[in-house]
């Protein structure tokens, strides 16, 4: 058996096929991480707003009319506002220019063309030229200690529970963003995070503080709990989890981007291990060596076994050395965090990414079985190949439409049964079947694709050329 | 002592009766050749003695062992091409026989290289057998039919893409190897090809065994083939027998011993026939067998 085991890997590994498809993947692989790596480039990039345009709309617009006013300011501020991003073009100070000049700006062009209070224009004025050294200079903290004493002086005062809890989180947030540093720099992980618990506080205290709560808002207070629960983490352990631009986002989505590669390596092995010996005549030599033909047939199946994980061994490595030249390893530290019914889960990324690829072994065990029965059978290679591709496209289809027909025959059928992610991220079936009831749907598939292909095996003659 | 015993063998593939009743011997020394045309069962009778196809109903033994009940045992000492050797084109010459010889327990380096050699393969063994010629890939086939010390070796149409220097060196390797007491099965459409090859010869046509018999008996024939010219072919045939041939309006073949041609032509000339030309030729040993097996056109 280990004899026969050892001159299939041969024949594998030394076939053009492979090779070609092998190098298909690592330029895939390739091409996968530029994608990731264009995903964000560290720069924010707003679309550039012409400001011609707006002075020729401005000055088109009859300033009598109260709505054409309005916008003649809303311009004028934008107008203003776009000059000064181009000068101060930092993260932070275009963060600094949108949360703390433009309301100040907006103001200015309302006192003057509005309201029309001269006497205040020169105070506003200072105020501007005061905010824009400050933004010059990157001062940051100045704004963040002017908010910290403005929650502090809003939480003197007596004030109802979801206002306080909301005033109180504000306030750790910025004593928060003082300590450690983190500068209003929107491609800043810790930022993002703070910035995203600011805004959604208020209306998980007012959610949390409410009573009877509707569908929606039940639906969306979970929702926020999530969203908050996760940002916490990341400020508490410093782990940048939602970058999408790195080794370590493209290991995390290893099992998906590269199914269909491992699909691809399970269908061509299993499909055309014994249809590739009928059809090239070689299973003459094969069969006529002093070994049974169970034994052949075996020897055949633990080598597609054990190739696949080899191969899929080999794309992980492919996938670190690529992933790694190009983004370096440090976020391989960073761990996988899923949220799942209050409860924070963490795995290690390689752990995930194993457990992922662990989790999609019944779909390739099934489609590898289809198509090493199928080449068995017809002797056919494309057959085989294009007959398992068809059944993972139905099973996908038959899958989405259970979702929404309960039709009874459906639960039978191996689709509901054979994707068993929902364990990784600790959920559960879709279709509300239990593991054990799914592995022993597939378990019967496996079986009887198995027994077809040896039935047949046994009994197939090497018809004359 | 016989090694290969074929008896009954019958095939069935649907209704059709591919092999009645099919039944010989190979033993120690022999060299069979084993004769039909195209489609008479030749093939088929090989992947049954083989194990690659069912038999409806018989008994195959090799070794004494049943190749239905013992085939392990049974194969483990025969060798064989069938139809034609199929290897593995993006493998080299050396990559295939290693690969062969390591699903047989011990074959050594030496016997590696030993086959080699003795096939005549050694310059080209590092060659990809894509590039190879027919030739070449039956020098190839009958290396790894060699590579466990087979004593029954199962060559189909192995003269197949042979040039006459392949053929000569095959005839003396074969020769060679039955001395040493293994038995060979030869196929071939063409019995003139394996005169010198073999010991004994086997004729199936039509999935039935014609005639089975030592080269010996066949070579003891008598009779000769004579080339008759007359000035008219018409007139001669209802003298013929099934065994005569009429080739044209003035040529005829007929196939007699020395005794009765001489009657044949007396009776020609009695019958007013004129006989321009008779040329007497040696029959080929195929045509002799023929001729042994009743006349029936095979």
């Amino acid at each position: 058996m280990f004899k026969l085991i050892k001159t299939e890997f041969i024949k594998i590994f030394k076939k053009k096929s492979f090779l070609v498809v092998s190098l298909i993947f690592i330029l895939y692989c390739l091409f996968t991480n530029l994608i990731y790596l264009s995903i964000n480039s560290g720069t924010l990039n707003d679309p550039a707003l012409d400001i011609q345009e707006l002075e020729i709309e401005n000055n088109k617009l009859n300033l009598s009319n109260p709505d054409d006013l309005n916008q003649y300011v809303s311009n004028l501020t934008t107008i203003a506002l776009t000059k000064y991003t181009e000068k101060y073009s930092h993260n932070t100070q275009k963060y600094l220019i949108e949360h703390y000049l433009k309301p100040v700006i907006s103001n200015y062009y309302e006192t003057k063309y509005i309201t029309k209070e001269t006497k205040n224009l020169a105070n506003i004025e200072e105020e501007i030229t005061k905010i824009e050294n400050l933004i010059a200079k990157e001062n940051w903290e100045y704004f963040t200690n002017e908010n910290i004493s403005h929650y502090q002086k809003e939480l003197q005062k007596e004030l109802s529970l979801p206002v306080k809890s909301r005033y109180e989180t504000l306030l750790k947030i910025a004593e928060y963003r003082l300590q450690n540093n983190i500068p209003y720099d929107e491609t800043h992980y810790l930022h993002n995070a703070l910035n995203d618990i600011a805004t959604d506080i208020t209306e998980y205290y007012n959610l949390k503080y409410q009573e009877n709560l509707t569908k929606e808002e039940q639906a969306r207070y979970t929702y926020i709990t999530k969203e908050l629960q996760i940002n916490k983490y990341i400020i508490e352990h410093k782990a940048d989890i939602h970058n999408n631009s790195n080794l370590r986002a493209i290991l995390k989505n290893f099992a998906q981007e590269f199914d269909l590669f491992i699909l691809i390596y399970v269908i061509m092995l299993s499909g055309s291990i014994v249809s590739e010996e009928f059809n090239k005549g070689t299973i003459k030599f094969l069969l006529t060596k002093p070994y049974k033909r169970s034994t052949i047939l075996t020897s055949k199946l633990l080598t597609v076994l054990l190739a696949i994980p080899l191969i899929v061994l080999f794309m992980l490595i492919i996938e670190l050395i690529i992933g790694g030249l190009i983004f370096g390893f440090s976020s391989l530290s960073v761990p996988v965090v899923i949220y799942n019914a209050g409860h924070i889960i963490t795995y290690n990324i390689f752990t995930y990414t194993g457990l992922s690829l662990l989790s999609n072994i019944p779909i390739y065990l099934i489609l590898g079985t289809i198509a090493f029965a199928i080449s068995t059978i017809m002797a056919s290679t494309s057959a085989a190949i294009t007959i398992s591709f068809l059944v993972y496209l139905i099973g996908n289809v038959i899958a989405n439409l259970a979702q929404v027909y309960k039709f009874k025959i459906f639960k039978y059928l191996v689709f509901l049964h054979w994707d068993f992610s929902y364990l990784v991220t600790k959920g559960t079936n879709p279709f509300g079947f239990k593991p054990l009831t799914s592995i022993i749907v597939v378990g019967i598939y496996l079986l009887f694709f198995l027994c077809l292909t040896y039935i047949y095996f046994q009994k197939k003659d090497v018809k004359n050329v | 002592m016989t090694i290969l015993k074929v008896s009954n063998l019958c095939k069935k593939i649907g209704k059709k009766e591919i092999l009645k009743d099919v039944s010989f011997e190979i033993n120690e020394g022999e060299i069979l050749a084993f004769i039909g045309p195209n489609g008479a069962g030749k093939t088929t009778t090989i992947k049954c003695i083989l194990g690659l196809q069912k038999m409806t109903s018989g008994n195959i033994t090799i070794n004494g062992f049943d190749i239905s009940k013992d085939f392990v045992k049974a194969i483990s000492k025969v060798g064989c091409i069938v139809e034609s050797p199929d290897v593995y084109m993006y493998l080299t010459g050396l990559e295939n026989i290693r690969l062969q010889a390591s699903l047989y327990d011990n074959v050594t380096e030496e016997e590696i290289e030993h086959v080699i050699k003795l096939v005549g393969l050694d310059a080209r063994i590092n060659t990809q057998v894509s590039k190879y010629s027919l030739g070449m890939r039956q020098r190839l086939g009958i290396a790894i039919s060699l590579l466990n010390n087979p004593n029954l070796l199962i060559l189909d149409e192995p003269t197949n893409g042979l040039d006459p220097e392949g053929i000569k060196s095959l005839r003396e390797l074969l020769l060679k190897l039955s001395r040493q007491k293994i038995g060979i099965l030869i196929s071939s459409h063409n019995l003139s090809e394996l005169e010198s090859f073999c010991n004994k010869v086997c004729i199936i046509s039509e999935g039935k065994i014609i005639k089975e018999s030592s080269i010996e008996t066949i070579k003891q024939v008598n009779d000769s083939k004579y080339i008759i010219k007359v000035d008219d072919t018409k007139k001669v045939e209802k003298l013929l027998t099934e065994k005569d041939t009429i080739k044209d309006s003035q040529y005829f073949e007929v196939i007699k011993e020395e005794q009765e041609i001489a009657q044949f032509i007396t009776k020609l000339v009695k019958n007013d026939i004129k006989i321009y030309e008779v040329r007497k030729e040696n029959l080929t040993l195929e045509e002799a067998f023929i001729n042994l097996a009743g006349g029936q056109n095979v």
